[in-house]
């Protein structure tokens, strides 16, 4: 396995994003994440799953069952933005483990820093840059840019 | 472009099975055909030998910056040589 760079690392992942924003459709904020994982690409019908549930433990975490669909175990009692995020985070688990994640080749690139991954692309799956781009350029303030985006303030910052 | 090429297949290979089953089918080449690549780094992209199409695109990835970073000192002149022709600058000396 070769050595990359958290740069190199960073690109690899702003396309993986980039592939489930163009397949949801999406054209503007917010991004449809609970949609991707209602309708995700063929490859992952068998790895998308969500199942909302009560826990004090944790926000959201991906298993998958021996032999079942993966799903995203999700808080229910979560805000907005925090259960997109959630769910946009534990989304990388999921494509990583899957099969067409395998075939790819994602555990060898991404598992060994799997925690800052997930965390970058789930503020880039929830604010393309693109996104980001034609909201400055309409105008778009700071200040809404967290509405806007449905995002968690801290991802917000990082994002703006 | 190179890079936007790049970038659309690697994003193209996410929800796109085929595209990993042409690499490991030895047919990336036809693949790289359908983008926008110059026939020069087209050529070295098809020569990239990996275990994974991960690891393709990440090798891809340094290629292609690569190329783009030397495409700036083939378009421009070098500001040690100034504008001028050659010998409109042997000219010049020879007026001094």
């Amino acid at each position: 396995m070769i050595q990359i760079t958290r740069e190199e690392r960073h690109w690899f992942l702003d396309n993986v994003a980039r592939a489930l924003v163009e397949h949801s459709g999406a054209a503007e904020p917010p991004v449809p994440i609970e949609a991707i994982l209602d309708h995700p690409p063929e490859a992952f019908h068998e790895d998308f799953g969500v199942v909302d549930m009560y826990s004090n433990l944790w926000d959201a975490t991906f298993a998958r069952p021996p032999g079942q669909r993966g799903s995203i175990f999700v808080r229910v009692d979560l805000p907005a933005t925090a259960r997109r995020h959630a769910l946009a985070r534990e989304t990388l688990s999921a494509m990583i483990t899957s099969k067409h994640g395998r075939d790819l080749g994602l555990p060898d690139l991404l598992m060994s820093e799997l925690k800052e991954s997930a965390s970058y692309f789930a503020s880039i799956l929830l604010a393309p840059e693109a996104f980001v781009d034609a909201y400055r350029a309409q105008g778009g303030s700071e200040a809404l840019f967290a509405e806007s985006f449905v995002l968690p303030l801290e991802v917000a910052e990082s994002r703006w | 472009m190179s890079m936007q090429s790049l970038n659309q297949l690697v994003a193209r290979s996410i929800t796109d099975p085929g595209i990993v089953q042409a690499f490991r089918a030895g047919r990336i080449g036809n693949v790289l055909d359908e983008l926008g690549f110059t026939p020069d780094l087209r050529a070295q992209l098809a020569g990239i030998e990996c275990d994974s199409w991960a690891e393709f695109a990440v090798m891809s990835y340094r290629q292609v910056r690569a190329a783009e970073a030397q495409a700036p000192r083939l378009q421009f002149p070098s500001p040690l040589e100034g504008l001028l022709p050659a010998d409109s600058q042997a000219d010049q000396e020879q007026v001094a």
